[in-house]
């Protein structure tokens, strides 16, 4: 079943094209990677899915249903969760705060009920709790015992963790991670990696990864998708996409083609 | 050889505080309650509850402020507008001026609905507005306010030429309004509209508090730390930064109507900027984003302009803040014991000095007698302690010249200390320090009470917030990682 149909964007700032004419779609329970030198794009298709960005031509939809003119709350409600490439933490919050404040779009408790903490808003705070726990948990050793830490005191690897712990949060269906291995070490990459396929094994999710780490995208991902100047120039399983020309040419350059 | 124990050294003062703030919020929240309740208890002085009422109101008002600019983030310039809504609303719905005898607790409700309307109307288009614009949009709706407030006593409406209305009052307000009244009793004096002030700022902590801890709380915290985060993460930035104004413009109305029928009038220059830029103070002093601060700092800015009134109680206070100061932030504590006696030693010395070469500069002690009384017990004792120090240090009969000169030295003299590295050195400097501080004291508050006073309360707040740049109870933001 499609989830996510990315159909005939183009977004341009200026005179500059970022995106040119790109189209792909992403399957339910898929994990699907982008990847592309730096400027190609890729965290602008991740904005334009979020909202962020208008696109200026064609159609995102989520479901069947587009996603276009909504605010970037309103498509966070239809279920995508991102994360950033450079780390957007709630900093002066616990760790435990930033996860429990993404479950604001599936909450429902009003005014009144905060104010005279009715049996209703006491159940759902309980129900927030625990699902920040459990999406917490999912972490296991290496966030437990930190819940009530600031999480500017955190180091890096777990800054990012947390940071996916908070789109969790949000109970999507789909999750976009912008460079989750980024500045990481080989352990800590080999985690993240895991990690990854744990979220669509144990988590049910949709996952659509930018990714520089070729070792990362070559061992998780069901299918990979080249981007360069804003246009997709291969598109197929990571053997097949590492080995293209095009590619290759687009990483190293049209003097290193490998014969 | 053993290692330093890692816990840093707590004497009874720290450990007291510790346990202060261990104790959970609700008991800490109704001790402090209670001791607020006392007051009209402990003290027949009108006067005095009347401060006190005071520091409720503007407290009460501070913690409003607080929810739009500390949690929403919105820079809100005109705030003081709603204040003057809701106590004009409440002029007009219980005086003369129409005719119209409202209930209280029918004006009190409708002014809150009037608050929260306002605060909606002038939030809606303003919210794509960030920071600096709002800021000056929202200035603008303050002074578009104040002039309102001003010219709308006479008020021609279209379709019924040659009628003027008196909305409001004009220069002259609108005054003999009708006090407040619950359950058939009348609020009329000083104490009862304490009391209703006091019930009120508990109510709005209350209230606060619980949203707080909510997540709506949560998404406001949220969206001062990054609001894209936040937005991504399925928090209606807009709708939240509009709840937080509404809420904020709702409570200072009805606040607004409290202070109306406690001052039985209202007047346009009640809501002027100075009232505004006090409030920011208040709450800028106290610790942005934080409630308990919001309280402190208006109550630090209600009363100290009320102490300074008084040469004896501001002379006591004076003294005791600064030996209390010198005891509480030197570290080791007898540092502090040591400036002191130093100090004192000083001082002689240098009347000594004086004395010996220069005996005709001396004036003998001078005392001003207060305006508005306290208690004579304080007025007696204070008089008495100030003929001391005043025969301790060097009381000169030209005191004009070198005052001003020493104030000038000093507040320099005090921010360099405040950036010197602890240690030998700084202990030795604060001696002079300490002493220049006292010397300004007394020979500036001695010569013009009424003019230095304000000169105080600068000296104060920029003092305060120097040491203490986050406000007094706010907590330093740790921005980029």
């Amino acid at each position: 079943m499609t989830l996510l149909e990315f159909t005939n964007i183009s977004k341009s700032f200026g005179g500059l094209q970022v995106i040119r004419n790109f189209s792909f779609a992403v399957n339910a329970g898929e994990i699907v990677s982008i990847i592309g030198p730096n400027g190609a794009g890729k965290t602008t298709v991740f904005n334009l899915i979020t909202g962020l960005y208008t696109p200026d031509q064609g159609d995102i939809r989520l479901e069947g249903k587009s996603l276009l003119g909504l605010e970037p709350h309103q498509i966070c409600g239809r279920g995508i969760a991102r994360t950033f490439q450079l780390l957007r933490l709630f900093l002066n919050m616990s760790v435990r705060e930033n996860v429990m404040s993404a479950a604001y779009p599936r909450t429902h408790s009003n005014l009144a009920q905060i104010i005279f903490r009715t049996p209703g808003f006491q159940r759902e705070e309980a129900r927030i709790r625990a699902l920040a726990e459990e999406k917490l948990g999912f972490f296991g050793e290496r966030l437990a015992g930190a819940f009530d830490q600031l999480v500017y005191s955190l180091p890096y690897a777990n800054r990012r963790q947390v940071e996916i712990a908070r789109a969790m949060a949000t109970e999507p269906k789909m999750l976009l991670l912008d460079e989750p291995a980024a500045g990481m070490n080989p352990n800590e990459t080999q985690e993240i990696t895991q990690l990854i396929g744990e979220l669509r094994t144990r988590g049910g999710y949709t996952i659509l990864l930018i990714e520089h780490d070729m070792q990362v995208v070559g061992d998780i991902s069901d299918r990979v998708i080249a981007l360069d100047y804003g246009e997709k120039i291969a598109e197929g399983k990571y053997q097949e996409v590492a080995t293209n020309e095009r590619v290759i040419e687009a990483y190293l350059g049209r003097k290193h083609r490998i014969q | 050889m053993a290692s330093p124990p890692l816990t840093t050294r707590r004497d009874a003062l720290t450990r007291a505080l510790e346990r202060w703030n261990a104790l959970p919020a609700t008991a800490r929240f109704f001790i402090l309650l209670a001791a607020a309740a006392s007051v009209p208890l402990l003290t027949s002085n009108d006067y005095v509850i009347r401060i006190a009422g005071n520091v409720c109101l503007f407290a009460t008002l501070a913690v409003a402020l607080n929810v739009v600019v500390g949690y929403a983030g919105l820079l809100d310039l005109g705030f003081i507008a709603f204040y003057g809504i809701g106590a004009y609303t409440y002029a007009i719905l219980s005086s003369d001026q129409f005719g119209i005898h409202w209930p209280s607790w029918a004006s009190l409700i409708f002014i809150g609905l009037v608050g929260l309307v306002s605060g909606f109307l002038l939030g809606s288009p303003s919210l794509r507005l960030l920071g600096d614009y709002l800021a000056i949009v929202t200035l603008g709706f303050g002074l578009v306010f104040a002039q309102l407030a001003l010219t709308l006593d006479r008020v021609e409406l279209p379709w019924h030429p040659g009628v003027i209305i008196n909305l409001t009052g004009g220069t002259n307000g609108i005054v003999r309004l009708d006090p407040l009244s619950f359950f058939g009793f009348q609020l009329h004096t000083v104490t009862h509209y304490f009391y209703a002030l006091l019930v009120w700022l508990a109510l709005v902590l209350i209230i606060v508090h619980r949203l707080n801890q909510s997540r709506i709380g949560r998404a406001w915290r949220s969206m001062g730390e990054d609001a894209l985060a936040a937005e991504t993460m399925g928090m209606p930035t807009r709708r939240l930064k509009l709840l937080a104004f509404s809420c904020g413009s709702a409570i200072a109305g009805i606040t607004g109507g409290i202070f109306a029928a406690w001052q039985q009038s209202v007047f346009p220059q009640n809501f002027s900027t100075d009232v505004l830029i006090t409030l920011y103070a208040m709450m800028v002093l106290g610790g942005i984003s934080n409630l308990g601060g919001a309280v402190l700092g208006a109550g630090v800015l209600a009363i100290a302009p009320e102490l300074l009134r008084s040469p004896e109680l501001a002379r006591l206070i004076f003294y005791a803040a600064l030996v209390f100061g010198l005891l509480l932030f030197t570290r080791p504590r007898r540092n502090g014991l040591l400036v002191l006696v130093s100090v004192i030693g000083l001082g002689a010395l240098l009347r000594l000095g004086v004395q010996a070469f220069a005996p005709d500069w001396l004036s003998p002690p001078t005392l001003e007698v207060a305006a508005v009384s306290v208690s004579t017990a304080i007025d007696r004792f204070s008089q008495q302690f100030g003929i001391y120090v005043q025969g301790w240090i060097v009381l000169l009969k030209e005191p004009l010249l070198v005052g001003n000169l020493a104030f000038a030295v000093m507040i320099p003299a005090l921010l360099a200390l405040s950036r010197m590295k602890p240690g030998r050195i700084k202990l030795l400097l604060t001696i002079p320090a300490v002493y220049l501080l006292v010397f300004v004291w007394e020979t500036r508050l001695a010569a013009e009470p009424a003019v230095t006073r304000l000169l105080l309360i600068g000296g104060l707040l920029v003092t305060l917030m120097i040491f203490r740049p986050n406000g007094l109870l706010g907590r330093r933001k740790v921005e980029i990682v």
